[in-house]
């Protein structure tokens, strides 16, 4: 009867909790899984909105006026140096690519968000998807019942264009959890509220429907507006229904269970960093684990116009135990080397330190970095002038950074989607040049 | 020749309109036949005329910003006057619920920022006082425009403090603070909203394909040239009527876009003269770039669209009924209400949403209705009014009020797409299954409505399945449908009536205007 049916059992649920541990479970799982060379890639984007003072973390300029109090520090990997407020990542160089030839023209934080996230500045008509989307779209794995594309705490205010599927459809909208909450560091006045954030929302019943009630109402619903859905087909109708069904396989116990994180142990949680983005970055983990393909996690808070120094060593006080937990945790569980992850926000900021002790926006020259599968670690790629204020070597446009993390996931990135204007459009521009030193 | 010469009006065949009822019928005709010349030139055959009841809906939805009550349908229904359309249309037209309708759209488009800025937020009660009194009194549009445009700033604060200290409860202040003061904000709105021209795209780089420079950008920006925001008040330097580009040497003087000589005028801000170019009847884009907006609000699609994007890539779908539209606006002394009453008696406007002919799938050809997710508004406040609940008063207040019910299923609602490309997310499908609002509307001990329509004495399965879907749906119930929910509650568990209402209100025939 219906397909709804089977989602709802408690059976089901009960079946799994009295036979296994779910966590020793998924671990077996995933360790097969990432051994698998079959195993398809995730990619992970820690998006850094507002525009990350790239020159204090990756690309410091030491003695020039322009470099500000921060000292560099060695890390694990020989000549390749970050900023002092990052030395558990400096641990992990070895995995990281730090490309620092990133020069993108747009800086204003609507369309460089765009830029970023979608490859392409805003055209016309044509509804650019995210990155995420498109990545989700390739990736996307059968038999998950979680949905491809998982955004925790986007703040989507600069462009809400630049965080949905655009013309690949509603079937690839991320699922937003945290949505608006921002990850800042200090929000919340300090006390962690990530466990209630980082929940989905009315993910259970509402109190008092049982479980054969729920799929009657579905199986009515579904009856009741076929003769809608029918005399008018079109993507209001396309979208309402898969919604439905996405939201009907995540209430599955099973699969609701991915965004419990009491299931961690609370010592990797401490490792994380109790606070909305080291636990989106442990949930993260978990999505990965279970066959998301793209999860981003977004730390708010880089538009440090005033006092950049003061924050940029608090964001990085978030940061940094946040990214390097996660790369040692995919590491242990042998998932590291299929998934990629990517740290970029929408542009770098002003070498030239303003009279607030702030740096400005600055789309010429900065810094991205990928890391994890697919890539060849424990470099920088590119370079900028001693002021940083202009890139010297191999200059890297957003196609090309996108290509890059297109290579390092196995993507062919020239592929075509049809577009809403009746044209198709490339993964990413044809004309990107992927940074291959960096691909693995 | 600049390609904005070709939008210049062209003379077009419709006799003059006055504003007038009378006269919103002839502009209605002449609707009609451009879009069924159309139809001729592409073969299509447009869709039959919407039942009275999907037309009551949805001139409900467009104008009232809800839907309707059961008994007004039925009133409507049972209705024989030949003119019932035109009188429901006028009725709705001259209530106050149009008022606050369209100030809350206006407010959206003007201040989008209210919605994830508290501090633009904070202006939106008084930006909405002073919209709605002009809205209220149907002011000629142009004479609106004009008084935002160069609404005097004298160092009151971005939160409408008045010079002497006081609250200002009635101020458009907040399009200021929206836009942080600054020129190039400004001049982005204007030429986004009053001029359909996607300018912002100019203020780094020549645009990438329309033929606007950097300079006309800045240009522009130059009439704002003189606004500043300090210690959090709004203040106007007179006499500023340049603007460097940044990152040049170079500033340009205060040039409108189709490079007309400013009139500069003694004493006064430079404001004062661009507002006066933006509403000129000569003007270009201003007629067209809001009836064009207007009709992409009726619609969900534009004769350009999207709607703030005409360019020489991006064309009219039915230029001419552009044009006729522009003219009768003007024609008509700027008046909104005229134009939005003529579409809506537009038999193009009345037709049925039904595809009967594949062709009519193009959104853009007006053959049939297109199908339009509702706003978070639209939603919020039509199952409000199923569940019985009284509607948020005029004002805005609930966008500042961190977590009251209304603003955060405006953040989960928020519609993504088009309006006729209408998505529906999973969190927005888990907000409707298991959410309070609509777990609430279906428990009948909760629910005022469920509760009148399932314990009210005397009353067939039939009367409270048509009760429900009059509340709902504002309509009656098919035959199948009626089969198909008369099976379900059969045995008279009165708890079944929940499941029904739970079914309609998840269905997307109740998230979409159609």
């Amino acid at each position: 009867m219906s397909r709804f049916d089977a989602h709802f059992s408690r059976r089901d649920a009960i079946k799994l909790a009295t036979t296994v541990s779910v966590s020793g479970w998924l671990g077996n799982l995933a360790r097969a899984a990432g051994t698998n060379p079959d195993r398809k890639r995730s990619c992970i984007l820690l998006w850094m909105s507002g525009g990350p003072a790239t020159i204090d973390l990756w690309d410091l300029k030491p003695g020039h006026a322009n470099g500000g109090p921060y000292k560099e520090i060695e890390t694990a990997a020989p000549g390749l140096k970050f900023g002092e407020h990052l030395p558990k990542l400096a641990a992990q160089a070895k995995n990281m690519a730090v490309l620092r030839g990133m020069s993108t023209k747009e800086g204003d934080h609507g369309r460089a968000t765009y830029l970023l996230r979608t490859g392409t500045l805003p055209q016309g008509a044509i509804d650019f998807p995210a990155v995420g989307a498109l990545v989700a779209k390739e990736l996307k794995r059968d038999g998950v019942d979680l949905p491809p594309f998982v955004s925790i705490a986007p703040q989507r205010a600069f462009a809400q264009n630049a965080f949905g599927p655009g013309f690949l459809g509603p079937q690839f909208s991320p699922l937003i959890v945290a949505d608006g909450q921002a990850a800042r560091v200090g929000a919340g006045g300090g006390v962690d509220t990530s466990d209630e954030q980082l929940k989905v929302q009315n993910l259970g019943r509402y109190g008092g429907v049982s479980g054969s009630q729920a799929d009657d109402r579905l199986s009515l619903m579904r009856d009741l507006e076929a003769g809608f859905v029918d005399s008018r087909p079109g993507l209001a109708a396309d979208s309402h229904k898969n919604a439905y069904e996405a939201a009907v396989r995540l209430m599955k116990p099973e699969t609701a269970k991915a965004f419990d994180l009491k299931d961690e142990k609370a010592e990797l949680r401490d490792r994380y960093g109790r606070n909305l983005f080291g636990q989106g970055c442990l949930l993260a983990r978990r999505l990965v684990e279970r066959g998301v393909p793209f999860v981003e996690v977004t730390l708010d808070g880089w538009d440090t116009h005033a006092q950049n120094f003061d924050a940029v060593k608090n964001l990085c006080g978030v940061l940094d135990p946040a990214w390097s937990t996660l790369m040692a945790d995919l590491k242990d569980r042998g998932l590291l080397d299929s998934t990629t992850i990517v740290w970029m926000g929408e542009f770098g900021r002003t070498p030239k330190i303003n009279a607030q002790k702030g740096r400005d926006h600055f789309p010429d020259a900065w810094s991205a970095v990928v890391a994890g599968g697919g890539v060849k670690g424990g470099q920088a790629v590119g370079k900028t002038n001693a002021a940083g204020t202009k890139v010297e070597d191999r200059p890297t446009s957003v196609p090309d950074l996108l290509a890059t993390v297109c290579g390092a996931l196995g993507i062919d990135y020239k592929k075509q989607n049809m577009s809403n204007v009746g044209r198709p459009i490339r993964i990413v521009d044809q004309a990107a040049q992927p940074v291959t030193e960096a691909l693995a | 020749m600049r390609w904005f010469a070709a939008l210049v009006l062209t003379a077009v065949s419709t006799a003059a309109f006055a504003g007038q009822p009378r006269d919103a019928i002839a502009l209605a005709s002449a609707i009609d036949r451009f879009v069924s010349q159309r139809h001729a030139a592409d073969k299509v055959k447009p869709a039959p005329r919407s039942d009275d009841a999907t037309f009551f809906r949805r001139i409900h939805l467009a104008l009232a910003g809800h839907t309707a009550t059961p008994s007004e349908v039925r009133a409507f229904l049972e209705d024989t006057a030949p003119d019932k359309r035109v009188k429901a249309v006028e009725k709705l037209l001259n209530s106050a619920a149009y008022a606050t309708h369209m100030t809350t759209t206006w407010r959206g488009w003007l201040l989008p920022e209210a919605v994830a800025n508290a501090e633009v937020a904070t202006t939106v009660p008084a930006f909405e006082a002073w919209l709605r009194n002009r809205v209220q009194a149907n002011q000629p549009f142009d004479k609106l425009v004009q008084e935002l445009i160069a609404f005097p700033l004298d160092g009151r604060a971005t939160t409408m403090r008045t010079p002497t200290g006081e609250d200002d409860t009635t101020t458009p202040i907040g399009f200021y603070t929206a836009k942080e003061g600054k020129p190039e904000n400004l001049a982005a709105a204007t030429s986004r909203l009053f001029l359909g021209v996607q300018l912002e795209c100019a203020q780094c780089h020549n645009h990438p394909f329309a033929k606007w420079s950097r300079e006309q950008f800045w240009g522009l920006a130059a009439f704002y040239g003189g606004v500043t925001r300090q210690d959090g008040a709004l203040r106007e330097l007179p006499n500023r009527r340049e603007m460097s580009i940044p990152n040049t040497d170079r500033a340009v003087p205060a040039t409108f876009l189709d490079d007309k000589e400013p009139a500069w005028q003694f004493k006064k801000s430079p404001r004062v003269t661009l507002a006066e170019w933006v509403v000129a009847k000569d003007n270009p884009f201003f007629a067209k770039a809001v009836v064009n907006r207007l009709w992409g609000l009726l619609f969900g699609v534009g004769i350009v669209d999207p709607v703030d994007d005409f360019n020489e890539k991006n064309l009219p779908s039915h230029p001419e009924l552009l044009d006729a539209l522009a003219t009768a606006f003007i024609e008509s002394g700027f008046d909104t209400k005229f134009i939005v009453r003529a579409i809506c008696l537009s038999e193009t406007y009345q037709r049925a949403s039904t595809i009967t002919d594949p062709l009519q799938r193009d959104p853009r050809l007006f053959a049939a209705f297109p199908v339009q997710g509702l706003t978070p508004e639209q939603l919020f406040d039509s199952l409000s009014v199923v569940v019985g609940m009284p509607l948020e008063g005029p004002g805005g207040n609930y966008l500042q009020a961190n977590g009251s019910p209304k603003r955060q299923f405006l953040e989960t609602f928020n519609r993504m797409g088009k309006p006729t490309e209408t998505q529906t997310t999973i969190i927005q499908a888990l907000t409707l299954m298991n959410g309070g609002l609509v777990g609430e509307a279906t428990t009948a001990q909760a629910s005022r409505t469920l509760s009148a329509i399932v314990e009210l004495p005397g009353l067939s399965a039939n009367d409270r399945i048509e009760a429900i879907y009059l509340t709902v749906l504002n309509r009656k119930p098919t035959d199948a449908e009626l089969k198909r929910t008369l099976k379900h509650v059969e045995g008279g568990k009165t708890s079944r009536y929940d499941d029904v209402l739970w079914a309609i209100l998840n269905s997307i025939e109740f998230r979409t205007n159609h």
